[in-house]
């Protein structure tokens, strides 16, 4: 029985760790489908974690914090295409900047809007919501229809996204872009304006990631909490092969980890918790041996492109 | 008299935009005029704001040491970020590699603490060297071996050094006394002798200095040098003309980790004495800015260095008398990375 | 010839790129139901001018009339509305997905939600009746055969329901056969109503496809004729202008060039003996492969582009390991590692200049030396002398007459033809005695180059180096070599000496037909 019970608690535990890493991962997907390689996750959930957290603190609207780090995420996107699509920077150049900034403003922020406070603030955190019937079903119902919204949303978006990406010809036109620029470009696609829609909803999507944390975590924000899930969903991307149900896949996987490490440390105190706490980087990094060079991985990932560029 | 008949050319506003100093200052003078606003946007007074930032570091003794305390480790860790750029790789792993350096250094201290100077300083900051460069030979390997990729691997072993360093701090050689994360002193023998003693400032300086002087060198009168630029510029042509580039890269990592190293030796050794979680500070952020800012050469790293530093102790002068967050600074330095890049773009068209 | 009534006129037409002028008040003019030949060498601008018409380069000034319309063409997507089509010479094709996916590509799709392509499929295969075309439309485009692929784009364009196309030099990755097959279809789609803009530097296959021939040099127009009046002579005066001198060029030359006398039992430059080699996925690329080199000799290796002839450079220069075989260098077997190859035993010019040939980032000086930096005077013991590399640089520079401006300049801002006479400066430069691994060295250059790089390697011939020339223009093989082997499929199906060069045969061989 208590096996049972721990079974379940880690399976919730895991659906509910899964989110951040779901949606940084496929906005990141999104983004290098078109071909461009954002690396400013952790600065952009740090950003949307800090402003989404205030903007709900401020309202007393989860909705609307969700909503600000929907729209700041989206904003970090537009820069992001801006510098790479149409100036033409390097993507890794810019999105480490990105990255930066985006740590920079995190603290800047709440220091500017509440100011220096012994006691943090604090929002409620995000309420589950069970569905009707279905969360009714013995051991699994609470599992899987007992959670709170964006558990439900990081899973309908990964399949929306898949639909999308491989049934639909808007979606083959997406992935063209990503494959081949020049060959898509010659076809009369248009190169830029895909970018730009991936690259800020996917930014977006990272968006949603940041502002989970303090809306189901913690219920405030703290400096630099996002701890490298946006590294992490980084490898995710590369982990599913850029595909989004590998990635949904995976995703389980790295929470897994994470929950793991949390488990273990709480009922084997012999093992120092540190190195526990070192598993989900040191699990990433065994991981990418096996996963790196997957054939899916988009063929112009990384790369800019300059129609007018003579390349004979 | 030949150069009567030969036309010369018109000076055009565009020409002096072309030349690279120019157009850098411009960016650096724009991107001060937009967070100026900002700063003002958020009710602060402009002018004695940048006035502070800019005259702490020259007005007292105490301050211009302070930010030569800065200028070390930011040198350091933003080589760290150059050499492997120059192979076209990115580290971003300096913090973690200056941690286990620091913890390398610390442990040889505390171990060997009662040898003499003249043997246990030397260990003290090799061991951060060779212990930094061994963290960067991970993703050097792991490149090498497996082509992942580098901004991940090296990302990840810095949240795997916090843990490191937290475990030594707590549990190895814990200091009791201390309220945080720290160790005890390593031994006197370990201590860099100082340069000024009031206020402190220790050797490091000329040791930075040195490592900073051997890779501008290296890189470019070498044939090794060379071979890793010309890894950078293009690393499969490289390779078609006899470059082992996969080498180039693992070196390049090693270099840089082993830089990173030596910065978390020279901070044991010179400042701290003992390691304190946290003492990374925001070094791998600037260090990163800065080799972005500097382009990747080493000539200008130590240059841009300085300047960061200025803004950095000028910045916590900022926040103690007027309050204004310190966070502002990294607003001023993220805009002038990004005016500096814009202004390549400019002078592309 | 009927006259034909003019679809499309393009006047005026000025493109420069960073400065330079590409294309400089051109005119072009294209009937109804015509194959207009675009003819002229290497940076001639033909490319360039149909580059604008197709949407991918925006003119400078310049007007374009369409069935007597203004159009204002700013984008591929505007290009094909107007019922325009190219194919360019590297296919534009995404290799990972189906041929259908790739036609349809950009298309309205019927059933857009779900992606079931049953009516396209439908169309795409009227077409192919139509024009006697015949391709699996689910097959992955990057598994087919060069020819294949091409048909694919022609496809690609008919699909759009285009009525006038553009082919860029269509002719370079296929045997004389499949040419001959080519200028079938050309003949069946302007039978269907289709004009076409047939763009080569070859001479030969202007004069037996065209209705019209349009000449340009440098950017400029040179003549417009109907074939009928078009002589040979002229239009080789035409091409290469007052640049080159015709008579005593190598190109050109009416002199048949003997077989170099080869003292077959001397010891070998180069021996090669069953070498294969097997890629990392698991593909057999060279198949028990065996030829000599001698000295004094200009050995040629054709073949269709993609059947082995990369991975035998790359072998022989110990990019790519084998899996099987000897190389040996004046009867010495070497490690196969790069660095001492190219120190000891030969120079490489490589078939793909922007990817393996040259520095972007780095400037002309850095990129002269690369390869040699170890060697005297460019370093001593690990030291670079700069200032003899200038010095070595400024001479090649000239020499080469490589555009720059000068050794500190960057590369990234040297044009394709500059960068490929950058390579062979390199590659001559530091060969020495030893040999010249050329792959295609003339693609891209204008004919004095060519002619230029042409008189080299004779020259070097003439003291008894050799040179293994690897290249995809059987003219090019024919004119220079000594001995032809031909590839297809990984294996060298034959080599043949000069006294037996016939161009069907090789295309037979090509193919993989052995008689």
């Amino acid at each position: 029985m208590e096996f049972i019970g721990e079974l379940s608690y880690f399976l919730k535990q895991m659906f509910l760790t899964m989110v951040p890493f779901i949606l940084a991962a496929q906005g990141t997907m999104l983004g290098g489908r078109t071909g461009v390689f954002c690396v400013a996750q952790e600065g952009i959930m740090l950003t949307t974690a800090s402003v989404g957290f205030i903007v709900a603190f401020q309202t007393n609207s989860i909705f609307l914090g969700i909503l600000a780090a929907f729209v700041v995420g989206g904003l970090f996107g537009l820069v992001m295409a801006y510098m790479t699509t149409t100036l033409k920077m390097n993507q890794f150049v810019i999105g480490l900047a990105l990255f930066f900034i985006g740590v920079g403003v995190s603290t800047l922020i709440p220091k500017l809007v509440i100011g220096v406070t012994l006691v943090p603030p604090l929002i409620p955190t995000l309420p589950n919501v069970p569905i009707p019937l279905l969360s009714k079903i013995p051991f699994f119902g609470d599992i899987f229809f007992n959670q709170n919204v964006l558990v439900y949303f990081s899973v309908v978006i990964s399949l929306l996204l898949y639909y999308f990406l491989y049934r639909t010809s808007a979606g083959l036109s997406m992935r063209s872009v990503g494959e081949n620029p020049k060959a898509a470009d010659a076809l009369g696609i248009n190169v830029s304006r895909n970018r730009y829609i991936a690259v800020i909803l996917g930014c977006a999507l990272i968006g949603l990631a940041g502002v989970y944390l303090p809306m189901v975590y913690t219920g405030t924000f703290t400096e630099l909490m996002v701890k490298g899930r946006g590294w992490l969903a980084n490898a995710l991307a590369f982990f599913g092969g850029w595909r989004p149900l590998q990635i949904l896949l995976g995703s389980l996987f790295f929470a897994a980890i994470e929950v793991l490490g949390f488990r273990v440390q709480v009922a084997v105190s012999r093992i120092p918790y540190q190195f526990l706490l070192m598993l989900p980087y040191l699990a990433t990094i065994v991981v990418m041996i096996f996963s790196f060079r997957k054939p899916t991985t988009p063929g112009f990932l990384g790369k800019n492109y300059d129609r007018e560029k003579r390349t004979l | 008299m030949a150069n009567l008949t030969q036309p010369k050319e018109p000076l055009t506003f565009r020409k002096i935009l072309n030349n690279s100093i120019v157009s850098y200052t411009l960016a650096v003078v724009m991107a001060f005029i937009a967070s100026g606003i900002f700063i003002a946007l958020m009710g602060y007074d402009v002018l004695k704001a940048f006035q502070t930032i800019f005259t702490v570091s020259f007005r007292t003794p105490n301050g211009f040491i302070q930010t030569l305390l800065k200028f070390i480790p930011l040198t350091l860790i933003a080589l760290a970020f150059t050499v492997p750029f120059a192979t076209g790789k990115f580290n971003i792993g300096g913090e973690g590699q200056l941690l286990v350096g620091a913890i390398a250094a610390t442990t040889v201290g505390i171990l060997a603490a009662d040898l003499p100077k003249i043997l246990l300083l030397p260990l003290v900051l090799l061991a951060g060297t060779v212990a930094g460069g061994l963290w960067g030979l991970i993703p050097g390997w792991l490149l090498y071996r497996f082509r992942i990729n580098e901004i991940l691997t090296t990302v990840l072993l810095n949240f795997v050094s916090f843990q490191l360093l937290n475990f030594v701090a707590t549990e190895v050689f814990p200091d009791p006394a201390a309220g945080h994360p720290t160790t005890v002193p390593i031994g006197k023998g370990g201590w860099l002798p100082m340069l000024v003693s009031n206020p402190p400032l220790h050797s490091g300086l000329i040791i930075m200095l040195a490592f900073a002087a051997v890779i501008y060198f290296y890189s470019t009168r070498t044939t090794g040098g060379y071979e890793l630029v010309a890894t950078g510029a293009n690393p499969r042509a490289a390779s078609v003309f006899g470059i082992n580039v996969r080498v180039m890269f693992l070196l390049g990592l090693v270099v840089g980790g082993a830089l990173a190293g030596l910065a978390g030796g020279i901070e044991v050794a010179g400042v701290h004495h003992n390691l304190i979680e946290g003492m990374q500070s925001n070094f791998q952020a600037l260090g990163l800015i800065i080799g972005l800012i500097s382009k990747g050469s080493s000539l200008a790293v130590p240059f841009v260095a300085f300047f960061i530093a200025i803004l950095e102790v000028g910045a916590s002068a900022m926040q103690r008398t007027m309050g204004i967050p310190v966070e502002v600074v990294y607003i001023v330095e993220a805009l002038i990375l990004l005016f500096v890049l814009m202004a390549d773009v400019v002078r592309r068209k | 010839m009927a006259e034909h009534e003019v679809i499309l006129q393009m006047n005026n037409i000025n493109k420069a790129f960073d400065g330079n002028r590409a294309l400089d008040n051109v005119n072009f003019e294209l009937g109804s139901r015509e194959i207009m030949g675009l003819l002229g060498g290497n940076g001639a601008g033909k490319t360039t001018l149909m580059n604008v018409l197709y949407g991918l380069y925006r003119q400078d000034s310049g007007e374009i009339i369409l069935k007597g319309k203004k159009i204002s063409i700013t984008s591929p997507g505007d290009a094909i509305r107007h019922g325009i089509g190219m194919v360019h010479q590297h296919f534009l094709q995404i290799n990972n997905f189906p041929v259908i996916q790739n036609i349809i590509l950009g298309t309205p799709v019927k059933e857009k939600f779900t992606m079931n392509l049953v009516e396209e499929k439908k169309k795409v295969s009227e077409l192919c009746e139509r024009f006697e075309i015949s391709v699996d439309l689910d097959a992955e485009v990057g598994e087919l055969p060069m020819g294949t692929r091409q048909k694919v784009e022609i496809l690609k364009a008919l699909y759009r329901g285009i009525d006038i196309l553009i082919l860029d030099e269509p002719t370079t990755n296929l045997t004389p056969q499949e040419v001959d097959a080519l200028f079938l279809t050309l003949k069946v789609m302007v039978n269907e109503g289709l004009s076409i803009v047939f763009i080569t530097h070859k001479l030969r296959e202007v004069l037996s496809v065209a209705d019209r021939i349009t000449l340009l040099r440098n950017g400029h127009n040179v003549t417009t004729m109907p074939r009928s009046e078009a002589n040979e002579e002229a239009l080789v005066w035409g091409m290469v202008g007052e640049d080159m001198d015709v008579k005593s060029s190598v190109i050109f030359s009416k002199e048949q060039r003997s077989a170099a006398r080869i003292d077959l039992s001397a010891t070998p430059v180069l021996d090669v003996e069953n070498i294969s080699l097997v890629n990392e996925q698991g593909i057999n690329r060279l198949n028990d492969v065996t030829f000599q080199i001698h000295s004094g000799e200009i050995f040629g290796v054709a073949g269709v582009a993609g059947n082995g002839q990369l991975e035998l450079a790359e072998s022989l220069v110990g990019i790519q390991p084998l899996s099987a075989g000897k190389v040996r260098f004046y009867g010495q077997e070497t490690p196969m590692v790069t660095a001492e190859l190219l120190e000891k035993w030969l120079t490489y010019i490589p078939e793909d200049r922007l990817d393996d040939g040259y520095l972007p980032k780095a400037n002309v000086a850095q990129n002269l030396i690369l390869g040699a930096q170890h060697k005297q005077p460019y370093s001593n013991k690990g030291i670079i002398d700069w200032k003899k590399v200038f010095a070595a640089s400024w001479q090649l520079i000239k020499e080469y007459n490589i555009k720059t401006g000068g050794p500190s300049d960057t590369a990234a801002n040297l044009s394709g033809g500059n960068i490929q006479r950058l390579m062979i400066a390199r590659a001559f430069a530091h060969a020495g005695k030893s040999m010249i691994l050329a792959h295609c060295p003339t693609r891209g250059l204008d004919l004095p180059s060519m002619d230029f790089v042409y008189k080299k390697m004779l020259e070097r011939r003439s003291q008894d180096f050799s040179t293994l020339l690897i290249s995809e223009d059987l003219d090019e093989l024919l004119l220079l070599c000594d001995r032809i082997g031909v590839m297809y499929r990984g294996k060298l199906v034959g080599i043949l000496s000069r006294e037996q060069f016939d161009k069907y045969e090789i295309g037979r061989m090509m193919s993989g037909v052995h008689g």
